[in-house]
């Protein structure tokens, strides 16, 4: 239950294919709570990964609510060793990342996704997300595998230096 | 610690950049931003270098010389200031156009955005299409100063673009933070 540091480049971590969480247990439920507690401490952030607070676990939080290109919304979300399903419909839209100051990049997502995973209370939970929430999703997933949106930009022409946020 | 801009253009063939980066480093200079493109064919080059102190901008374009010479490039150095300048704060759009090529396309859009305080971040040009027939199309990113009206801008490009005969469209380019 706390705000931990957000970790940005060069930080290791972010480039490792993050272990399964397994059991649901205390120490799970206690990386969801500061999944939940980092991700509402910045206001524009909509996501966030365990890795990106330093734990190479499979686990992200997300939460999209208000979000103007929202079109589904599942509101606060918190998902352990999540799979996808199904992915479909690509979609070119522009991605900033906590975890790399000062660029954001165009990165083509798919448009509608079906994930699963365990929630904190160890249940099974499948989620049909589409549009932005969808993009948030693969984002997401992509910093469990130790991929960052720099490593999926559609042309080296597209990465742009973007104005400060916070 | 003093900075250069360096630009070279050359018709394009395999090497430039190792070479012109090699020189570089062996002059102790760390390349900063860049961007290098193909333009119609010839190897364009925009390098904002940081350079050992003492070292100054004609020193640095006669030491590079030997590479220009043999890429056939047009080379040039020039000493920039050291500071950063603040970006301007506002929201990103993307701005595109095209249609038949013509003098003048480039200045007129960027004259209206200008007036309207944007600032342009980002812009490209090609000259694409058949050669009797040539197509221009440009692409640019914007910054508009806060308090924009958006739909009043696209509809004075609209009316420019009826003007100079070309398609036009503007759509938002901001980020979304993940």
């Amino acid at each position: 239950m706390a705000i931990r540091p957000v970790l940005a480049l060069p930080a290791p971590v972010l480039k490792q294919v993050a272990q399964p969480v397994g059991r649901i247990d205390d120490a799970a439920r206690a990386l969801a709570a500061d999944l939940v507690d980092t991700m509402r401490a910045s206001p524009a952030c909509v996501g966030l990964a365990a890795p990106q607070i330093g734990v190479p676990l499979r686990a992200f939080a997300m939460d999209i609510t208000g979000h103007k290109k929202a079109v589904s919304c599942h509101g606060e979300v918190v998902l352990f060793d999540p799979e996808v399903l199904l992915a479909h419909g690509p979609d070119v839209g522009r991605e900033g990342c906590m975890s790399v100051p000062d660029f954001t990049g165009d990165v083509t997502r798919a448009t509608r996704i079906v994930i699963r995973g365990f929630d904190a209370d160890g249940r099974d939970r499948v989620i049909q997300a589409d549009a932005f929430e969808a993009r948030a999703v693969q984002h997401e997933l992509d910093h469990l595998d130790g991929l960052l949106f720099l490593d999926r930009v559609s042309s080296p022409h597209s990465v742009f230096r973007r104005k400060t946020y916070r | 610690m003093p900075h250069f801009a360096v630009s070279a253009v050359g018709v394009d063939r395999p090497g430039i950049v190792s070479a012109v980066t090699g020189a570089l480093v062996n002059q102790g200079c760390n390349l900063e931003d860049t961007s290098m493109s193909i333009l119609r064919g010839h190897f364009a080059m925009m390098l904002l270098v940081a350079g050992p102190d003492g070292l100054g901008a004609e020193a640095l374009e006669a030491a590079l010389a030997h590479t220009a010479g043999d890429f056939d490039l047009v080379l040039a150095v020039r000493q920039i200031d050291d500071s950063v300048p603040v970006p301007l704060q506002g929201e990103t759009w993307t701005v595109s156009v095209y249609g038949a090529d013509q003098p003048g396309i480039v200045h007129r859009v960027t004259e209206l955005l200008a007036a309207a305080g944007a600032n342009v971040i980002d812009l490209t040009t090609r000259v694409i299409g058949e050669a009797d027939r040539p197509l221009y199309a440009m692409l640019l990113d914007v910054t508009l100063p806060p308090g924009t009206e958006s739909a009043d801008l696209r509809g004075r490009l609209d009316v420019l673009a009826v003007d100079l005969g070309v398609d036009c469209s503007m759509h938002p380019a901001d980020a979304d933070v993940l």
